[in-house]
């Protein structure tokens, strides 16, 4: 399904303490598409990053033996330069920095949604896969062409302000991810903070009359309780 | 760090000193004065003998009985203080000796003629005297040398047993100023440890506590006030922190409630997936709303105490809010609201936090303003400092809530509370952070618009 495909076989590592949280993260990567490993103490932690080969792990800063910074640092030292992406239940500006010198590749503070931590995962290992420099994004019928700034579907000419262009990008980029509002949020619009107002509701609501309203197939998908996806639909959407 | 030393020692040891300088400076000059007005009254004493030995001396015949010159000059020294006299001539011939003490031996004044220089001399270790030497040449054109003494032993007797006294009163003196100043420091600073106690006797719950400036001297009456001032504070703070702890505790209790009562429901007999389905996004609204009330403490916690350094750096208020426009410009429109901006002005803040401040005010009043009407922003620039103010036409908000506004989880209609999306934090985040960059948010209502005016200090 959709780009999912280029995250088939990537292997990732749990390191958490807490065993729900840790069941839960794999179960949620696994059905995502991922290969993961589930360890619930540093030190295993530790060996199993230095033994076996990983795309990516995502680490707990604080497990009872063997916390995340050491072990960061460890396995940087070590030459495994694998990226890690950091789980904290602390937030403070001292920690993140701290996380970012040791050479984290991001941070996220406990309590986060699901879908954020996925769309982050995505980015970070994106990050490893050469980006390719189309000029034209096309799904289906829908075609992008960044250049002119230009939008079609169906040969039609769609006109799209500059912030609905910016939106439909980021929806195709990730096509076949499920993007939350707080990402689109802070990718679109620069607002690195949750609003408690259902500003990316209307504007995909606004996107979608322009992009799917006048056509059989519909692309923009509402993931309840999660965000929003751009994808060509099959059966197993609900 | 060394604690400095005591301010009663301190100052007891000041007025010692002090007492020790007076005393030693009066004791030197009654020592002096006694000794000069002794040295006077003798120089006085020995003049008026040599005037008196004058004319005996020019009426001497060569040829005259010795024994009648003897007696004249025994005339003359009866009456005085046991003087001693005598005279030479030039060859050193004895003419007259009062004592069989051997004035010879003193040594003349070096200077001639004579004069009438003092002279201290000793005769042996108990007796001292002043001695005056005159020359005189009588009308026979003899020269005759005239040695008088007087002994001082008497006055130095006087003076050695002047100064025992005197001194053992100055001891006496220092140590008994010293004392006093000691008791007197301690008395002057009874208030302060009266204040002290007082002080010490606050505890936590006790915080409406005030000292009262009147009744202490008017030095402390400055850190009573300032103390009263802490007071205050201190007392602020904690009532916020409790009433914001009870309000956590309130805030969560709803949502836990409706997220238990709705799984044990659901579990308590089986359902269709649909209807699974339709729980698990229910609670997944309550969760989001929960974890943004953390996000949302834990920001408000950070920001009023400082937590994070902030990084400032100069804004143009014009493009920010032109931006948030942007994002909010859907949504209004949707409300049929519209968005106008006026005036520029330049900040210098936390890009972040500016934003979030704003961002919050904005919704806040787009949200309240009726169909078709207007939110307004207008930047102005004064001497010193950058107005912002966002206004919404709209229903009036009474004056009893105003104050209260921009309390955590306050809201004006509390049956809005479980309805709106928002965590009732939005405008004491605006605060703030307002508050963080040294500026001061007020809110002002009336029947026709509602007006929240931002003033933040101008910096360039």
């Amino acid at each position: 399904m959709g780009s999912k495909g280029s995250f088939k076989k990537m292997k990732l590592l749990i390191v958490e303490d807490e065993i729900k949280t840790g069941e839960y993260l794999k179960q949620g990567l696994n059905e995502a598409g991922f290969i993961t490993d589930l360890v619930n103490n540093g030190l295993d932690g530790y060996h199993q990053a230095m033994t076996e080969s990983y795309d990516l792990i995502i680490l707990d800063v604080m497990l009872p033996d063997l916390d995340g910074w050491r072990i960061l640092k460890s396995l940087r030292e070590a030459n495994k330069n694998m990226p890690v992406l950091f789980l904290t239940a602390r937030d403070s500006v001292e920690d993140r920095v701290k996380g970012l010198e040791l050479g984290a590749d991001d941070y996220l503070v406990k309590p986060f949604a699901f879908s954020e931590l996925l769309a982050r995962v995505r980015t970070i290992i994106r990050r490893g896969i050469s980006p390719i420099n189309e000029l034209i994004l096309t799904i289906a019928d829908l075609e992008l062409d960044l250049t002119r700034h230009r939008v079609n579907r169906a040969k039609q000419r769609i006109h799209l302000t500059a912030k609905e262009f910016s939106l439909l990008e980021l929806l195709i980029r990730h096509q076949g991810e499920v993007l939350p509002r707080s990402l689109i949020a802070s990718q679109v619009w620069d607002m690195n903070f949750d609003s408690d107002t259902n500003v990316i509701d209307v504007a995909i609501r606004r996107l979608r009359s322009k992009v799917d309203d006048d056509f059989e197939l519909k692309l923009i998908h509402t993931i309840r309780g999660m965000g929003y996806m751009l994808d060509i639909p099959d059966n197993n959407l609900p | 760090m060394k604690q400095p030393t005591s301010l009663t020692l301190r100052l007891t040891l000041l007025f010692s000193i002090v007492a020790t300088i007076v005393f030693l400076s009066f004791g030197w000059i009654m020592e002096r004065s006694i000794e000069k007005h002794f040295e006077s009254g003798d120089r006085k004493e020995l003049r008026l003998i040599a005037e008196a030995v004058r004319p005996v001396l020019e009426s001497i015949q060569i040829n005259q009985n010795p024994l009648q010159i003897k007696q004249r000059f025994d005339d003359i020294l009866v009456g005085h203080h046991h003087p001693l006299l005598r005279i030479t001539d030039n060859s050193g011939k004895l003419i007259y000796n009062s004592s069989e003490l051997n004035l010879a031996t003193v040594p003349l004044p070096s200077e001639r003629p004579y004069k009438e220089k003092i002279q201290q001399w000793s005769a042996n270790t108990d007796n001292h005297y002043r001695i005056l030497t005159q020359q005189f040449t009588g009308n026979n054109s003899i020269p005759y040398i005239i040695t008088l003494a007087i002994s001082t032993d008497f006055h130095q007797h006087f003076l050695s047993h002047f100064r025992l006294i005197l001194w053992g009163m100055i001891v006496a003196g220092i140590i008994v100023m010293g004392l006093m100043s000691w008791l007197a420091v301690r008395y002057g600073h009874r208030p302060l440890r009266h204040i002290t106690d007082q002080i010490g006797h606050i505890s936590s719950n006790e915080l409406n506590t005030r000292l009262a400036p009147e009744s202490v001297p008017v030095e402390l009456s400055e850190l009573a006030i300032s103390f009263n001032d802490l007071l205050q504070r201190l007392d602020k703070a904690f009532d916020q922190l409790s009433n914001f702890s009870a309000d956590i505790a309130h805030e969560l209790r709803t949502p836990v409630t409706n997220l238990m009562t709705q799984t044990q429901v659901a579990l308590s007999r089986t359902r269709t997936i649909e209807e699974y389905q339709e729980i698990l996004y229910s609670n997944i609204e309550e969760f989001e709303r929960l974890s943004q009330m953390i996000a949302d403490m834990l920001f408000l916690a950070k920001t009023d105490n400082n937590l994070d350094p902030l990084d400032l750096e100069n804004i143009d208020l014009y493009g920010e809010i032109t931006n948030l426009f942007d994002y909010y410009e859907a949504w209004a429109e949707d409300n049929a609201v519209s968005l106008s901006l006026e005036g520029k002005a330049q900040v210098h803040c936390n890009r972040l936090m500016l934003r979030r401040a704003l961002s919050n005010l904005l919704s806040n009043a787009i949200r309240h303003t009726p169909k078709e009407h207007a939110v307004t922003v207008k930047l102005e620039t004064h001497d010193d400092r950058v107005s912002i103010v966002v206004q919404n036409p709209g229903e009036p908000i009474l004056s009893e809530h105003l104050p209260k506004l921009f309390d955590r989880f306050y809201r004006v209609d509390p049956s809005r509370q479980r309805t709106s999306d928002s965590t009732g934090l939005g405008l004491a985040i605006t605060k703030s952070i307002i508050e963080a960059h040294g500026g001061n948010i007020i809110v002002t209502s009336d029947e026709t618009e509602t007006q929240f005016q931002i003033i933040l200090p101008f910096t360039d």
